[in-house]
């Protein structure tokens, strides 16, 4: 079975050189991927836990679902499919490049530091830091760990391309190569931030300049961490195991620059219906509806890659795996589009409608793509049969009941809160579910069936887990090693930088794309221009691909023997979307009324509070946006203007309603109701889901730190008044003592020191935001005068 | 263990291209894009092209917060319509209306028991059930205050969550506590708990 001696299909004759690849590497991120595999799941499983009983929050601080819901994702995402996609890359990498990585030390760098970062995560998130940001909450000093590691990765990726035996690239390293470049491009942006202590930062963006390239990396990052390098993945080892070439080069070609450029769009699909201005929401929705073909073009050439051994695909599970893999990407990556039209995602958003999306996608994409990889690496890795090929059939089946168990719940949960909490009776003027327990309560039960599914994929994995300790335990690893034949780049095909922007495709593409920007952003003339520009461009290739008869296929071949041009093709494709999109938000004037509002900055005690939201992790249950839609104003008073929450930093306007929105909670019950319904929120709303949060009353706010956060918001340009420290802690303390009086009038004495007090001051702010120079905005429902 | 190869693989039906280049054994067909598979592609970047132009380079634009408080607008004025004229005699006859009043119990006990307890004795909201009113006791007053709120007190605005229907119940089901005739005493907020 090994792979040693193989021999090459070019040049007999020629001078073989004999290479080692690195597979120690290789199974460390194999082994890793198993061990926190299992953990991002069990965390998972806490988590479904918790949302069915309450009790599960154990009420301590670091087990709230609040601060265990971004342990999870991180998991999955950074540790899990992080650690697997390493492994894939550097097995695949190696092997389609003839060459060993080019430095053991950076590969070893890469590993270790990618495991520390993770287990840094493991301690920091459940005890409460946190940047507040959707799969970003890492503290700044992890982040910059996180970015040194990944260009290590880079490095020692480019490097190893440098120095390849093969003349041309293979497809599954285009994606490795988008993957490394636009991963680092997003992280560093959303990552952008100024300390204000050794464990807390402000983002540099806020408001909706946050929301926008919060959601930019958030989107890219299922695009660019979870899709492309698994696509990848997917051309190296789905070909390999089933023995079958790939379906369509073409295709390949097609989908994958489609994808890079199209999918850097898409990121504010997850903002629709939002204060973000609508042609950006726009923008979101019809590059969401593109990106369904050239998706759906991976999943045909995985699948069809598979013609002519269907019959296998029912008796390996590799292969097993891969088929169901593939077709879970086709669903989710149909799903996608469909909840990204704007009035489907009107009921879809803050569902569980895209809690089981993403599920569907992370669970039988990403989780079935790993251990089809695994079972099929591990013999070529330990030189050992699989321990029990009937276990493997065994995790797939229990793998397939949890995924459709689940996914069948959060679609049923999913519809029936998006149903129940927007409908409305009385013409339209009243809401039909005021409470909104009542959607809670009524999908209880859901959240009983989605906690078995995930433990039935859990099961399964740790199945896994078990067969592949069995198969490799007292196993020798084992040096793959191969005997090839160098394929220089000749210097007929040789493509400098230059020349590989300045030939007839890259312009046709680049003159329609710059074309369809100046239609879409200029007015009048030069915008009708800019429409006549596209046809033109259009017409010309057209002509010119008549007259010469050409498609261009030897100008591909060529570029695909130079990394460089290749690499920086892939660079512009990728930041188009991301410049056309966030620049004009991100140099708006922040001190310029936005929608007749511009809020008041938070006083210094409500900031704490604020900060302490944040730290809590409230977003992952409640949003802080009053949707442009009837079932929200209803609910919630006026829809959410930008200037809002234009000093916010960072914003949150949420992703998830497990609880009600709070954009407009300020002033709505007194400070009492607050005090009660933090310490035991059952005691206010029988029925509530929502944690106990004892410890806010027992613990001191440390006031001492405002004067540091509150200079470094001033200099990102918030209009705080000039203030002495001294003078800042007398107004924090002058709030506190006022609360806590007003909460021992109410028969709650508390000590002004506590955290739950700064907290109140911030609730009771939410949605007052004290508009200049024009009146308070109206919270009352336009509905009722 | 048995590494399946491609040397064996033949082109299916004669016509497919298979390009000659292996990467560590991989072969890579050349087949043509489904036809229905270009067509999403196509129709899908036509339909952007035209949402765009019909919605924001040719159209008016996209003002959902304005369209919204139109639609609102109408939706409030057809409801009251609807509702009919409530009136302190009418509230006052629901109260003695038994199914009615039931009505408004379960409603008081959702919305309104949290702070003025489920026997109207209050706690975080005013006491229901004696003669001092701070916000005025007559039926309508009652109605008016559960419609709008008192926003100073933490008393929501149930106008648009409830509707007009179940507030006339919940203020019949408090009327139930009383009698038409009874004092109505003027209290002073503060020596409310609150």
């Amino acid at each position: 079975m090994t792979p040693s001696a193989k021999t090459l299909d070019t040049h007999p004759n020629a001078a073989k050189i004999r290479i080692t690849y690195n597979d120690r590497v290789v199974r460390q991120f194999l082994l890793a991927t198993l061990v926190w595999g299992v953990v991002g799941m069990l965390v998972g499983v806490l988590l479904a836990t918790q949302l069915a009983f309450w009790q599960a929050n154990l009420n301590t601080s670091w087990l709230t679902f609040g601060r265990l819901r971004p342990l999870h994702t991180n998991a999955v995402i950074f540790a899990f499919v992080g650690n697997m996609l390493f492994a894939g890359v550097y097995y695949s990498t190696q092997r389609l490049v003839k060459a060993r990585m080019a430095s053991d030390a950076l590969s070893a760098i890469h590993f270790w530091g990618w495991q520390l970062i993770i287990v840094a995560a493991a301690i920091t998130l459940p005890l409460g830091f946190s940047r507040g940001k959707e799969y970003a909450e890492l503290i700044w000093p992890i982040n910059i760990a996180v970015a040194v590691i990944w260009l290590v990765f880079g490095w020692n990726f480019f490097w190893t391309l440098r120095r390849r035996n093969e003349r041309t690239l293979y497809v599954a390293v285009w994606f490795y190569i988008a993957t490394v470049i636009t991963v680092t491009v997003l992280y560093v942006v959303n990552h952008l931030q100024i300390p204000t202590s050794l464990t807390h930062a402000y983002p540099v963006f806020g408001g909706v300049q946050d929301a926008l390239v919060q959601w930019w990396y958030g989107h890219n990052a299922v695009a660019f961490f979870l899709t492309t390098p698994v696509l990848g993945i997917m051309y190296y080892f789905v070909p390999k195991a089933a023995g079958r070439p790939v379906y369509s080069y073409r295709l390949s070609i097609v989908h994958f620059w489609s994808i890079v450029f199209l999918y850097i769009w898409a990121g504010p699909h997850h903002l629709l219906n939002t204060a973000l201005p609508s042609w950006l929401q726009s923008l979101g929705m019809v590059f969401s509806l593109m990106l369904w073909a050239p998706s759906w073009g991976g999943m045909l050439n995985g699948l069809l890659t598979l013609r002519g051994c269907w019959n296998r695909v029912r008796t390996e599970p590799v292969l097993q795996f891969f088929a169901a893999a593939i077709t879970f990407y086709g669903m989710a990556t149909f799903e996608g589009p469909l909840l990204s039209i704007k009035s489907l995602n009107a009921l879809s958003h803050y569902t569980d409608w895209t809690v089981g999306h993403v599920h569907s996608a992370a669970l039988g994409w990403n989780g079935f793509m790993a251990a089809g990889m695994i079972y099929w690496l591990v013999p070529r890795l330990w030189n050992r049969e699989l321990y029990s090929k009937n276990w493997a059939q065994m995790h797939f089946w229990l793998g397939m009941v949890g995924i459709l168990l689940y996914v069948a719940a959060m679609w049923v949960s999913g519809i029936t809160q998006g149903l129940m909490l927007s409908a409305t009776k009385e013409a339209g003027s009243v809401l039909a579910y005021p409470n909104f327990l009542d959607a809670v309560t009524s999908t209880r039960w859901l959240m009983h069936m989605r906690a078995l599914g995930g433990a039935l994929y859990m099961a399964g994995f740790i199945l896994m887990g078990w067969n592949i300790f069995k198969s490799i335990r007292g196993a020798a690893p084992l040096e793959n090693h191969v005997e090839v034949v160098p394929e220089p780049v000749e210097a007929a095909s040789r493509l400098g930088l230059k020349s590989g922007f300045l030939n007839p495709p890259v312009l046709y593409s680049l003159g329609l794309i710059l074309c369809a920007i100046g239609w879409g952003t200029l007015s009048g003339l030069a915008g009708g221009l800019c429409l006549w520009g596209m046809i033109a461009v259009v017409v010309v290739t057209l002509i010119h691909k008549e007259v010469t008869g050409t498609l261009w296929t030897e100008w591909y071949d060529r570029l695909l023997a130079n990394a460089l041009p290749f690499s920086a093709l892939t660079t512009v494709a990728m930041l188009v979307g991301g410049v056309v999109q966030l620049l004009p938000t991100i140099l708006m004037d922040k001190n310029r009324h936005q929608e007749g509002i511009n809020m008041e900055p938070y006083s210094a005690l409500q900031l704490y509070g604020r900060d302490l939201y944040v730290q809590e992790g409230c977003y992952n249950c409640h949003s802080q946006m009053i949707r442009t839609l009837a079932g929200d104003v209803l609910r919630y008073g006026a829809y959410s203007k930008i200037g809002e929450s234009i000093y916010d930093y960072p914003f949150q306007w949420g992703s998830k309603r497990t609880g009600p929105d709070l954009a407009r909670i300020g002033a709505k019950y007194p400070n009492i109701w607050h005090y009660h319904h933090m310490r035991d929120p059952r005691q206010i709303s029988p029925g509530s889901t929502m944690p106990a949060y004892p410890w806010l009353f027992s613990k001191e706010a440390d006031l001492s730190v405002l004067p540091n956060r509150i200079a470094v918001l001033r200099k990102l340009g918030v209009p705080y008044p000039e203030q002495s420290d001294a003078e800042i802690l007398a107004d924090a303390k002058a709030d506190a003592e006022r609360i806590a009086a007003d909460l021992g009038t109410a028969g709650a004495p508390i000590n002004p020191n506590r955290e739950i007090v700064a907290l109140i001051a911030y609730l009771q702010r939410m949605g007052k935001s004290n508009a200049r120079p024009l009146a308070e905005a109206p919270t009352a429902a336009p509905a009722t005068k | 263990m048995s590494e399946p190869t491609m040397e064996n693989t033949e082109p299916q039906e004669g016509l497919e291209v298979l390009r000659p280049h292996k990467f560590d054994g991989i072969q890579e067909f050349d087949n043509p894009m489904p036809n229905w598979w270009l067509a999403i592609l196509g129709t899908s970047i036509a339909f952007a092209l035209g949402y765009w132009a019909v919605m924001h380079a040719y159209g008016p634009g996209i003002e959902p917060g304005k369209r919204l408080t139109e639609e609102m607008a109408l939706a409030a004025q057809e409801a009251a319509k609807r509702s009919g004229l409530l009136t302190d005699p009418l509230l006052w006859k629901m109260s003695q209306d038994q199914a009615v009043v039931n009505n408004g119990r379960a409603i008081y006990a959702v919305s309104c028991a949290p702070c003025h307890l489920p026997d109207l004795a209050g706690a975080i909201g005013p006491n229901l059930k004696d003669n001092l009113w701070v916000h005025g006791g007559n039926p309508m007053a009652i109605l008016g205050i559960i419609t709008e709120g008192v926003a100073a007190k933490g008393m929501p605005t149930w106008g648009p969550m409830l509707g007009r229907q179940k507030i006339a119940e919940v203020t019949a089901f408090i009327l139930s506590y009383h009698k038409e005739g009874e004092p109505v005493l003027p209290a002073q907020p503060q020596a409310q708990a609150r």
